[in-house]
């Protein structure tokens, strides 16, 4: 089942719909805001289709989003008849921080507000939970599993809702909605509905923000730069259907084509409908930049555009590790961010460092940050040999004593790699040479 | 070292004044002058807006925060603010921010006791203070109607309430669009239009108008007594270049020829209700004289520290 839900906090009606959106209902649906686009350069912030946005429009609720989770937990029955048990919260005890949210059933209380690492549910769950059945279990018997919040550090959030339910075992099941409330920041996805999906590249002032004479500040900025290679004639046609819509107060239909007979808004009557209203017929503004207050060298296509927020949004994704969790197989960092994993100096990365000369970068981020391991090796035979902690010696096994062995430090993964080629046959001996 | 001042003196002539807009010219002077006037107009007059919400009780269908952001949004009359305190340097309550000197507190009760719905309004909304109160559009506007209603907050059905308490602080609208007290603050460069009466005489009559008519805004106009073409409304004009391209494409380049005068302006400030228009202007006036006043004495940091307290630091780049 969907655990996520996103909801825009003021959702508007597209300027601009085709007779199939209609048709379908998907005006009604509420899933972006008609934002006024300058189509122009502005601060190389946004190259490759990023976005610049208004700080203004952001504090008045432009792209505002709520970001809802489920959370569940059960209270499992087990097979010799015990079951866990939720307790009520130690308000004075080590954890009674991270309880606050606690109600004195033990569970989050809606209308709390949730931090990171918070406790949800004060659950502990029986030590024992097989072979013979069992009565009345002492307090001994149970150890404490809390389920604490995940969500993002340092935001807080708000437990929603608390319901319980059962689930299919007939268990009994808690769920938790935690609500966050977030409004643009810079890596978050935006698109307008032509498919001219980008990320804010930066938030401007409004006063930087360039301005008509009419008073008229656009929402974003977006490269023109999108244009040409992705010919979304649409979205321009979008521009100018918005445009005359809003200036004349009438929704435009955009549909394609707009054929004769059909019910389209033809680009020449929107035009026709711009300069009624004083605009240019072509839908550009002549624009006075914000900083300096002269004029701009070119005219500005400026109109709103139906603009979407994506659910790609840097709060979710954002990740950065110090020293953490590694994989026991190969001993290097996990990779992820659910499981904290570390970011990766893959081939061309390594590539770099090795043209440019790095090496002790190249050893410290390949080694010693990844998985270093100490080996014995025999300069006799070239196989892996063992320490032997008694005797305080590297022994080599195959040669049966410690007369010729190395001590020396190579990545954990090789170690594995030599010792999976034994197992098949295949002998890697080591050369050693001084260093 | 002697030379030659170009101390110029700013004329400013008002056009229009309401108290939610004003219409200004401003002569003799710079685009960098007159654009900073416009940008402290956004972004550094204060004005007193709801920051802190408590909520007591909230079953409506919307969430708190989405209230607590509303209520941040709605305008307060702020003719104090440029008196009042900031409440991060206000001595009186060690930078909490709920003195006199620096909060207006706001109390806000209502339940629906009826099948219809109870829309809660800026109205509802109840000032410890009668000088800062939600600002009320309903005589500025004109028109009579029956019910004052103020900005629709949130709307309650049957059983619903909401119970808060809120305190507005002083802050500006760089910090956030709620203290901004500017909706629309612009500014045109006044154009100067001169017709080549020599060239426009060439023109036939038809001709005259199809020119006339090339301008998506009313700027010129066809007399047919004298079948002259006038100017009737300079400002009008949007630097679109049509007239001008419309009598190239008539083969008479130079007919018409437009400048923008570079040290006049032409304001047009609509105010959220905050402070009225033309007070917006001398308060925008008065912080960009602190402004200035910062920067001439910032080699003489201390002093300015005492003088000007946050706004010296904050011209530092401090």
């Amino acid at each position: 089942m969907d655990s996520l839900l996103y909801l825009l906090v003021y959702p508007q009606r597209p300027l601009l719909t085709t007779k199939t959106i209609e048709l379908v209902g998907y005006d009604k649906l509420g899933a972006g805001q008609n934002a006024t686009v300058a189509v122009m350069s502005y601060s190389g912030y946004d190259i490759e289709d990023a976005i610049v946005m208004n700080k203004a429009s952001l504090d008045r609720g432009f792209g505002r989003c709520i970001h809802m989770k489920r959370y569940c937990a059960v209270n499992q029955k087990y097979d010799n008849n015990t079951q866990d048990r939720i307790l009520r919260p130690n308000r004075d005890g080590t954890d009674s921080g991270p309880m606050r949210v606690l109600d004195d059933d033990g569970l989050a209380a809606p209308g709390e507000i949730i931090r990171r690492n918070d406790i949800l549910i004060n659950k502990q769950v029986p030590v024992v939970t097989r072979g013979q059945f069992k009565s009345a279990l002492n307090d001994s018997e149970f150890k404490s599993v809390p389920q604490r919040y995940d969500g993002p550090q340092g935001e807080s959030c708000v437990v929603d809702k608390v319901a319980l339910c059962s689930d299919k075992h007939n268990n009994l099941c808690f769920k938790f909605l935690i609500r966050h409330t977030r409004r643009p920041e810079v890596g978050d996805k935006f698109s307008s509905r032509h498919g001219q999906k980008g990320v804010c590249g930066t938030i401007v002032q409004q006063e930087d923000f360039p301005f008509s004479e009419r008073g008229i500040c656009p929402d974003l900025i977006m490269n023109p730069h999108g244009f040409p290679s992705r010919m979304t004639v649409g979205k321009m046609i979008e521009l100018l259907g918005g445009k005359a819509g809003v200036s004349c107060g009438r929704f435009h239909y955009g549909s394609a084509f707009g054929e004769p007979g059909g019910h389209a808004d033809k680009v020449e009557a929107i035009s026709e409908t711009l300069v009624r209203m004083g605009f240019s017929y072509d839908g550009k503004d002549f624009i006075y930049s914000g900083i300096t207050g002269c004029p701009l060298q070119a005219y500005i296509f400026m109109g709103p555009i139906y603009y979407q927020k994506l659910k790609h949004m840097v709060l979710d994704k954002m990740h950065a590790r110090g020293s953490g969790p590694r994989v026991s197989l190969t001993r290097q960092p996990t990779e992820g961010k659910a499981r904290n994993g570390g970011l990766r100096v893959g081939e061309m990365e390594r590539d770099c460092l090795i043209a440019y000369g790095a090496s002790m970068l190249l050893y410290e981020r390949l080694m010693i940050s990844s998985d270093p391991f100490e080996v014995q090796v025999c300069r006799v035979c070239g196989l892996l040999g063992y320490y032997n902690h008694k005797l305080k010696t590297g022994i080599c096994s195959s040669c049966k004593n410690g007369d010729n062995i190395s001590t020396m430090k190579l990545p954990y993964a090789c170690k594995l790699l030599i010792q999976e080629l034994q197992s098949m046959n295949i002998v890697p001996r080591l050369k050693l040479a001084e260093a | 070292m002697e030379g030659k001042s170009y101390q110029r003196v700013p004329r400013v002539k008002i056009r229009e004044m309401r108290d939610d807009y004003m219409k200004f010219e401003l002569r003799d002077t710079d685009a960098s002058v007159a654009n900073a006037l416009r940008r402290v107009m956004i972004a550094e007059v204060p004005t007193v807006a709801i920051d802190l919400v408590e909520i007591e009780i909230n079953s409506s269908v919307l969430n708190d925060e989405f209230i607590a952001h509303r209520l941040g949004l709605i305008p307060l009359t702020s003719d104090r603010a440029m008196s009042m305190r900031f409440s991060r340097d206000c001595d009186a309550c060690d930078g909490d921010g709920q003195c006199e000197f620096c909060s207006v507190e706001f109390h806000l009760r209502a339940k629906c006791h009826s099948d219809q719905t109870l829309d809660v309004t800026s109205k509802d909304l109840l000032s410890s203070d009668h000088t800062v109160v939600p600002v009320d559009f309903s005589d500025s506007a004109g028109m009579e109607s029956s019910e004052q209603k103020g900005i629709i907050i949130v709307k309650l059905r049957r059983g619903q309430e909401l119970r808060l308490r809120a305190i507005a602080r002083k802050g500006i609208g760089k910090d956030h669009a709620k203290w901004s007290p500017a909706a629309t603050v612009t500014f045109m460069y006044e154009p100067d239009i001169r017709i080549n009466e020599e060239l426009m005489d060439m023109l036939t009559l038809d001709e005259k108008k199809a020119w006339v008519e090339s301008s998506p805004t009313k700027v010129f106009d066809f007399d047919p007594k004298t079948e002259k073409v006038v100017v009737v409304d300079p400002e009008a004009y949007t630097y679109d270049d049509e007239v001008i391209k419309k009598a190239e494409a008539m083969g008479k380049p130079g007919l018409v020829d437009i400048i923008a005068k570079e040290d006049s302006f032409i304001f047009t400030v609509e105010s959220t209700g905050a402070v009225k228009a033309s007070q917006l202007l001398l308060n925008a006036i008065e912080v960009l004289k602190q402004k200035l006043d910062a920067v001439r004495l910032s080699e003489d940091t201390v002093e300015a520290d005492d003088q000007f307290g946050e706004l010296g630091a904050h011209m530092r780049g401090g």
